[in-house]
């Protein structure tokens, strides 16, 4: 089946948001629920933050996604509010990891995940590109994600081959799995990273005026409330900083 | 208005090349002029530096690609090899023979669009360009597509219309037929057809004739790097068939494959079962649906239909490889199921690449012999010598597998397959991109792989290579049993060419 690094095509459904607010949440929730800095204060929106991959989910109508990540977040949330002060010793422990371990991660990973599934490699270009980032970056990230998707096919077909001709690991013949396995991906790889290449530049790409890119992003009402979640989050530290409670 | 004046090139010397590869795609010589709205096609063996030719009109020589160039290619008036790239795009459109290696973006309407992105047009304009092109080469049905889904058929047709959409006068292909079925082909010949009366000039380097009969207005033929024929359609046309044979042309239309002695039967060996061979992917419709299909066993059976009918899915349903695939195989009353078929059957793969693993050619038939590891005991030296003569291969016996020519790697992987002794083997369209000399060659050794007992199992898009080797026919279609019959009688061989004819195949014309 197909893997993909970012989406290919764009999806029907959903809160569609502008690729840089999705970067945007995903650095906050990684910072103030992932590594959960900020201090006390925001510890406190950390909840708040985590209700944004549960809102995206649900616009998306994902249903089976939203049920899955609200009974771990919300049941660890629970958890921890109401069974710990009753428990001691080990499981105490046990609820404190398990529940913290969900919290943390879960929102990021979740955050993470919807962000690729939903942004499309052009809307992905056309945002580094509005973000001033120089070409010298841009191109070679597009051709990574064009290039995904084709190395695992590649890497797929190969491993086919290999179960056919009876090549296992193990048996103290792993350099040669490895080998066998990796010669051909780079061989392979190589010689369609050069017609890539040759195919590219008969089209233009590298000429010496400035590209254009048709796909449309912007801001819409949707991502200035999410921009200004961000902002919140950002603003409690160094609120409480100031005002040095 | 393209010229080459005294053009001659070689590619730089390079010692992993042997056996065919050496001086492979040289060209000597060239005096050409193609004019403006000509439809020229360049025609003659691999090798034969038809796509070189076009490396030079699309300017990838001398700017990308190195070697040896003397001599000028003008484009309207201009040497080439003063213009960049990027100036020369303007121009020249290129496809390519390969769909999975010219798709810089993911989705089609950003892959139409990237020539003219490139090109720094505003976005209104691409816009515009985009929605006429598409609606001139019929491609509106492909945008907002994820590349990944297309066929290969469908991929070229986009690959022609993202060269459109910057408004080329030329437009130079380079074997663009070679992954795709003859349906696909009937339906890019279309698209074809619409460029040729936009009044573009079309250079298109091919094996596969037919699909171009009333379309080419000049065929120029390539031999060892010259020029050694130049024809007008009509003049190409009263070239009798054994003569284009001999120039290692494919024939032009089916008519020409009617004398073909078919292939021997060998009887008495038995039949293989195949039971509820059924395949879906997770969350999606079957599609592969089978309850019973025999397999003459010793015999060489061709796996036809459309893009999609399920071919490829039955081959590595067949091999194995497809864990869901519950379907067992049976044979004299022994099953198999499809973890014991993995070492039951053995396949050579459409693209060989993936099945070459070692450092020599020798090494890599060891290593496909029964027992615990490839051990490189005098006998099973000897064995695998005497496979490689057979082949055609023991001079390369040393050689790394990936200095070969194509054709070659593919005899090592059939040299592989003879190695690991196992009675089933399958091809996946081992001919799609072979010229006529080495389509024969590969259909001798498949005759030889039945003479000695194996069973065979194709899946292919070429007649002649079905009338050739093959003796019964499997016909999917919509991962169902359309029909199945024997090649033997002539009544098998008319369903055989009402297949391919109906597929648009180019049987209504008579060469």
């Amino acid at each position: 089946m197909r893997r993909e690094l970012l989406a290919s095509k764009k999806k029907e459904t959903g809160l569609s948001l502008d690729p840089r607010t999705k970067l945007a949440l995903l650095i906050t929730i990684a910072l103030f629920v992932l590594s959960g800095g900020g201090g006390a204060a925001s510890k406190q929106f950390a909840p708040i933050l985590a209700a944004v991959p549960l809102i995206l989910l649900l616009t998306e109508k994902s249903w089976k996604g939203s049920v899955i990540y609200f009974v771990l977040y919300g049941g660890s949330y629970i958890l921890q509010l109401w069974a710990l002060p009753h428990l001691s010793g080990l499981p105490n422990f046990l609820v404190v990891a398990i529940c913290g371990f969900f919290m943390r991660f879960v929102p990021g990973i979740m955050m993470g995940y919807i962000t690729v599934r939903t942004t499309t490699v052009s809307e992905f270009v056309a945002s580094m590109k509005k973000l001033h980032l120089p070409e010298q970056i841009i191109i070679p990230m597009s051709v990574i994600f064009r290039f995904f998707p084709t190395v695992v096919e590649e890497y797929n077909a190969i491993g086919d081959a290999m179960k056919m001709r009876g090549i296992r690991f193990g048996g103290g013949k792993a350099s040669a799995m490895l080998e066998y396995r990796l010669v051909p991906v780079i061989m392979c790889s190589v010689k369609i990273g050069e017609e890539l290449n040759a195919a590219a530049l008969t089209r233009g790409l590298g000429g010496p005026v400035k590209r254009t890119n048709i796909c449309e992003i912007g801001f819409h009402v949707q991502d200035v409330f999410f921009l200004l979640l961000c902002v919140v989050a950002f603003a409690i530290p160094i609120v409480t900083m100031i005002t040095g409670r | 208005m393209i010229e080459c004046k005294k053009v001659s090139f070689s590619y730089p010397p390079n010692e992993t090349d042997i056996g065919d590869r050496k001086g492979h795609g040289t060209l000597r010589n060239i005096d050409l002029s193609i004019n403006d709205g000509d439809f020229v096609l360049l025609c003659g063996t691999s090798g034969c530096g038809k796509t070189t030719l076009t490396r030079l009109f699309n300017g990838l020589i001398p700017h990308y690609y190195d070697g040896k160039l003397e001599g000028t290619v003008m484009l309207d008036g201009e040497d080439m090899s003063g213009l960049s790239l990027f100036d020369i795009s303007k121009k020249v459109g290129s496809v390519f023979q390969n769909p999975r290696s010219q798709f810089f973006n993911v989705d089609t309407t950003s892959e139409i669009a990237f020539g003219c992105e490139n090109h720094g047009l505003e976005e209104a304009e691409i816009r515009k360009r985009v929605k006429l092109v598409s609606e001139q080469l019929n491609l509106t049905n492909l945008l907002d597509r994820s590349v990944f889904s297309l066929s290969g058929g469908e991929k070229q047709k986009i690959a022609c219309g993202s060269a459109a959409a910057v408004e080329p006068d030329v437009f130079v292909l380079d074997e663009p037929s070679s992954n795709l079925d003859a349906y696909s082909i009937a339906d890019f010949r279309k698209l074809l057809k619409i460029l040729k009366s936009q009044g573009k000039t079309i250079i298109i380097a091919e094996h596969r004739l037919y699909y171009l009969y009333d379309l080419a207005d000049r065929i120029i033929y390539l031999s060892d790097g010259e020029i050694q024929g130049d024809y007008t359609l009509p003049e190409f046309q009263l070239i009798p068939a054994a003569e284009k044979a001999k120039m290692g042309l494919r024939p032009l239309g089916l008519g020409e494959f009617a004398d073909i002695e078919p292939a021997s039967l060998h009887s008495g060996q038995g039949i293989w079962k195949l039971n509820h061979f059924h395949f879906a992917y997770k969350k999606q419709p079957e599609t592969l649906s089978l309850e019973n299909i025999e397999l003459p066993a010793g015999n060489v059976t061709a796996v036809i239909g459309h893009n999609g009918a399920g071919k490829t899915t039955l081959s590595r349903c067949l091999c194995g490889l497809e864990k869901r695939c519950k379907g067992i195989l049976e044979k004299d009353g022994t099953s198999y199921s499809s973890k014991q078929r993995l070492k039951l059957c053995y396949m050579v793969m459409q693209d060989v690449n993936h099945q070459l693993f070692t450092e020599s050619v020798l090494e890599e038939v060891l290593l496909s012999m029964p027992g615990k590891d490839s051990d490189e005991s005098p006998e099973n030296v000897a064995k695998a010598e005497a496979i490689l003569t057979e082949m055609d291969l023991l001079p390369y016996k040393a050689c790394h597998p990936m200095g070969l020519s194509g054709g070659q790697k593919q005899r090592v992987a059939i040299a592989s397959a003879i190695a690991s002794e196992r009675p089933v083997i399958l091809f996946d369209e081992p001919t799609s991109g072979l010229d006529l000399f080495h389509m024969r060659q590969v259909a001798d050794s498949v005759k030889g792989l039945a003479d000695s007992g194996k069973t065979i199992v194709i899946v292919t898009h070429d007649p002649e290579f079905i009338l050739r080797c093959c003796n019964y026919v499997i016909h999917l279609e919509n991962g169902r049993l359309e029909e199945n019959y024997f090649l033997q009688d002539t009544e098998g061989r008319e369903r055989l060419f009402n297949f391919f004819m109906m597929e648009g195949g180019g049987g209504n014309q008579t060469v």
